[in-house]
């Protein structure tokens, strides 16, 4: 069993990190994704994009296992992760961050960054029921950790407010640091700027370049803002109906014309 | 060279301190001189009391982990703490175990029962899950009545069980060649639970299966997808309450009450106990482990203190012939529901969101916020 992993440091535009090879999902009579194929490498920032119910948020989700696709296979780094819980994709290092926000709302930052390295910690009910030992050891050593993330992503000053209540862009700058608590090999950003004013879009762009130039992480990004998944992706997949319309760099997905037919509606 | 700032902190294991500072080390010492001075001090009365809310203390705790950390409703808790006294019943009583015996034994079983109603929260939340748990309380009221071997039947059994750690029989209780009642004795045994009992429960909601229940509480999906398993921990958090519920209810059999019948346990009686506690964990404080024992205070000494000056107050009655509209017993049962009801309304995390705020306000004043 593969539990630890560590983020690869230095990004190499190589091999295949994620395979994704033609996955089909239904809901009853509902086609939300049919044969959807891409890759992505490592240490590349990769980028979904698609109307409204495209199926993007349902890709994530058979990604990290939240959704079973009835078809095709999705491997990371050869590990199959169809049929696998999300809990153990976790585990394998895919994170993730959520459009509507997933945080937990009665906890501080601390605490939420802190359960983002559930699975890299051990502590159990009994030894932490007697903290002195294991328990205190992992506390100290992957708070460490967890502050080295708030200092990248300038949390420090809501370090102990309950994350409820805090403002809408650090929230979501909180899940952005709970998904790199967990030390993944693979992020899933989805809609990480939604709702968000200029500046914090901006705020947001320049944390996620931060993340990728200091951790050199592989992410693959939902998003509809195009000038940010143009600025900053280096490939793009367009979707609609939960169909692959085209995959290539920002500026030839721009020009292709199924995909401003997807966006703006055929001239008929 | 500037002298440091005692607010200063400058690592981690200073910053995970429970007592980190002087105001909270100056609290720890004045518990401890009550710990100690208490049973010297005040009279049998209110040590009987004091033994009473010790109980609810432990319960409300153990509770607490299952309702305010991991955000599971149950409206069963009485019958783990009839388990418990039955326990005590049984191997402390019957089978002559010492107390260091019967009490994890108790505690093993509760823990086992839990253990078995905890796959139902993975099916049911909310009020379906309070109303299976609610079951529990009818189910354990029927075995409560005709096991009689072990439960002695409606009628209930006593329980005389040990109550001493190795030479120290708390019951009788002999140092330095003072004796002292079986109140005093058994405050300081009950206390001493209560603060094992709290201190292990704070460890754990500090450390990694504490955070993880409460992110099954806030937000369950998010808590799968990254790496926290439901079914382990919502099946092993029944299990802690309910084993911690029968630690209380061994107690409670053998040392408040030296009898347990199935009245108090089961059906009806059972399910006001049951709300019992959970008014002990509404009024002190949701989701933290000091509010159960604050909540224990309230929730406990009321009845005892509407009982004792009833006759003072013109409107109760302590037997149906006196006068006065309202008996003891059902007064006591309006104040819970008006406690819950109020603190639900006014202040939802109980006392100890209070005391947070009082302590916040002091700590930026002469500043707002």
């Amino acid at each position: 069993m593969e539990t630890s992993t560590e983020p690869a440091h230095k990004p190499d535009p190589g091999p295949t990190l994620l395979d994704v090879s033609d996955i089909s999902l239904r809901f009853g009579g509902v086609q939300a994704i049919t044969g959807v194929s891409f890759t992505v490498n490592h240490g590349e920032l990769f980028a979904v994009i698609g109307p409204n119910g495209a199926g993007k948020t349902s890709i994530f989700n058979c990604i990290n296992g939240v959704y079973r696709p009835q078809e095709g296979s999705i491997r990371l780094d050869g590990t199959q992760l169809v049929g696998l819980a999300s809990r153990r994709t976790a585990e394998l290092g895919v994170a993730r961050t959520f459009q509507n926000l997933g945080l937990f709302t009665n906890l501080d930052i601390i605490d939420n960054l802190m359960l983002g390295r559930h699975h890299l910690m051990r502590t159990g009910f009994i030894a932490g029921a007697l903290w002195w030992g294991r328990a205190k050891r992992e506390e100290i050593e992957n708070r460490a950790k967890v502050e080295q993330i708030i200092d990248l992503l300038e949390l420090g000053p809501y370090r102990r407010k309950p994350v409820g209540m805090l403002p809408y862009g650090i929230q979501k700058r909180i899940e952005l640091g709970r998904a790199l608590a967990m030390e993944p090999r693979l992020l899933l950003l989805d809609e990480p700027v939604a709702g968000m004013n200029l500046e914090e879009t901006e705020d947001m762009a320049r944390y996620i370049l931060e993340v990728r130039a200091s951790l050199g992480l592989t992410m693959i990004m939902v998003e509809h803002d195009m000038h940010v998944v143009m600025d900053l992706a280096d490939r793009v997949m367009a979707v609609d109906f939960g169909v692959m319309l085209t995959t290539g760099t920002p500026a030839e997905v721009q020009q292709d014309q199924k995909v401003i037919d997807a966006y703006l509606g055929k001239a008929s | 060279m500037a002298r440091r700032s005692p607010y200063l902190i400058t690592d981690y294991r200073s910053d995970l301190r429970l007592f980190g500072s002087n105001w909270k080390r100056f609290g720890l010492l004045l518990m401890v001189v009550a710990f100690i001075g208490a049973p010297l001090q005040l009279d049998n009365f209110w040590l009987g009391l004091l033994g009473l809310v010790a109980v609810y203390a432990i319960g409300g705790i153990g509770l607490n982990l299952l309702t305010g950390y991991a955000g599971q409703v149950s409206l069963g808790h009485a019958f783990f703490l009839g388990v418990g006294a039955y326990s005590a019943a049984w191997f402390g009583g019957q089978q002559g175990w010492p107390m260091l015996l019967w009490l994890p034994a108790a505690a093993l079983i509760g823990a086992a029962m839990g253990a078995l109603v905890g796959p139902i929260a993975l099916r049911l939340s909310g009020q379906y899950l309070a109303i299976v748990t609610l079951g529990l309380l009818f189910i354990g009221e029927h075995f409560m009545v005709q096991w009689k071997a072990v439960t002695g039947g409606t009628r209930g059994t006593s329980v005389n069980a040990d109550l001493a750690i190795g030479p120290v029989d708390f019951a009788n209780l002999e140092l330095f060649g003072i004796t002292f009642t079986r109140n005093q004795g058994l405050f300081w045994l009950l206390w001493g639970v209560v603060a094992l009992v709290a201190l292990m429960a704070k460890n754990i909601a500090r450390t990694r299966p504490g955070r993880a229940l409460q992110a099954i509480r806030d937000r369950d999906v998010a808590a799968e997808i990254i790496g926290v398993s439901l079914s382990r921990y919502k099946v092993a958090v029944f299990a802690l309450s309910s084993g911690i519920a029968a630690v209380a209810g061994g107690f409670y059999g053998a040392a408040v009450q030296q009898f347990v019948s199935p009245v108090e346990f089961g059906g009806i009686q059972g399910l006001v106990f049951s709300i019992t506690f959970i008014a002990v964990i509404i009024v002190g404080g949701m989701g933290t482990i000091s509010g159960g024992i604050v909540g224990a205070l309230v929730v406990g000494a009321l009845p005892r203190i509407t009982q004792r000056f009833a006759d003072y107050l013109p409107f109760l009655k302590s037997t149906p012939n006196d006068s006065g509209i309202i008996l003891v017993g059902q007064f006591n049962l309006m104040l819970f529901g008006a406690l819950i009801i109020v603190f639900l309304l006014a202040e939802p995390l109980g006392l100890a969101a209070l005391w947070r705020r009082i302590t916040t306000y002091f700590k930026a004043w002469p500043f707002s916020y």
